[in-house]
């Protein structure tokens, strides 16, 4: 007569829903994920109030020393030579997507003759929103 | 005479699903780049033959110096003093056109600044400074008298 059942305890790590977790996690990724269409380096200016670009908006990036990238939105950004190209990049865009906004994502210390260009061509080519993209304000800088 | 039974395992093998997956997430985690996906957002004008041109006179000019000091229709002004200065007009005028006018040479950041500053007036004093424009510099060579 047996007095006791052997009572065997499984040692190992149950791992049979870490598959699930972890494809719910690419999922999760897959849904989230920005791809920079512009990856300038510059010191984006610091604002209090920011609000959210839409998706697919038309890319124009000034830096510090004055050189311009575009990208339409789809594409990885190119480097154009000045301001008369900003105004053809842009005319284009609005001809494809009149409501399509521009971000515009210029060096806080850029001196604002380029920047204006940019705006300028901008507003030649009827373009009806530009975003200036902005980094959050501090409580120290406020 | 003995013949061993050679069984087929008829299971798909999954032990390595994981292993895919999890190296797929570590692919998206370097990947992704917590872009900067947020601004400012300033509605151009239409450019139209009939566009009304806004005496100087009839509204506030503030000058933006190279290194950021204002100029506040003729007088020196910190960032901070706009909107107090702006108030009374606004209590008489709520569609008082502001103009911002930076140097050529003053930096960007500057003008920013002070156009987050013009938008946050309802938070601030309670009034809204509908009608900012920042002209270019073809526009004020253009239209400016």
């Amino acid at each position: 007569m047996r007095l006791r059942s052997r009572n065997i305890q499984n040692q190992g790590i149950p791992t049979a829903s870490m598959a699930d977790i972890a494809f719910l996690l690419i999922i999760f990724f897959m849904l989230t994920i920005n791809f920079e269409v512009d990856k300038t380096q510059v010191g984006l200016p610091r604002t209090d109030l920011r609000f959210e670009i839409p998706k697919r908006s038309a890319y124009i990036s000034v830096t510090r020393q004055g050189q311009i990238r575009v990208s339409a939105g789809d594409e990885v950004s190119v480097p154009v030579p000045g301001p008369g190209e900003v105004l053809s990049f842009a005319a284009s865009v609005v001809a494809t997507d009149p409501g399509r906004a521009f971000v515009l994502k210029a060096d806080r210390d850029v001196p604002y003759q380029y920047v204006d260009r940019v705006i300028d061509a901008l507003k030649q080519a009827q373009a009806e929103v530009i975003y200036l993209l902005s980094e959050q304000a501090t409580v120290e800088e406020g | 005479m003995k013949f061993s039974r050679s069984r087929v395992d008829d299971e798909i093998p999954t032990a390595s699903m994981a292993d895919i997956a999890f190296l797929l997430i570590v692919y998206f985690m370097l990947t992704s780049t917590f872009a900067a996906t947020r601004g400012l957002d300033f509605a151009l004008p239409e450019e139209q033959e009939d566009t009304p041109l806004v005496d100087k006179e009839e509204s506030v000019l503030i000058e933006i110096r190279p290194g950021g000091q204002l100029i506040v229709d003729g007088s020196p002004m910190p960032l901070d003093g706009v909107l107090d200065y702006l108030k009374p007009k606004l209590e008489r005028n709520p569609a008082k056109p502001v103009i911002i006018r930076p140097d050529p040479n003053a930096e960007y950041g500057y003008m920013v600044a002070v156009f987050d500053e013009l938008r946050q007036a309802p938070e601030k004093i309670g009034l809204e400074v509908r009608n900012v424009s920042i002209p270019t510099q073809r526009e004020i060579d253009m239209f400016w008298y």
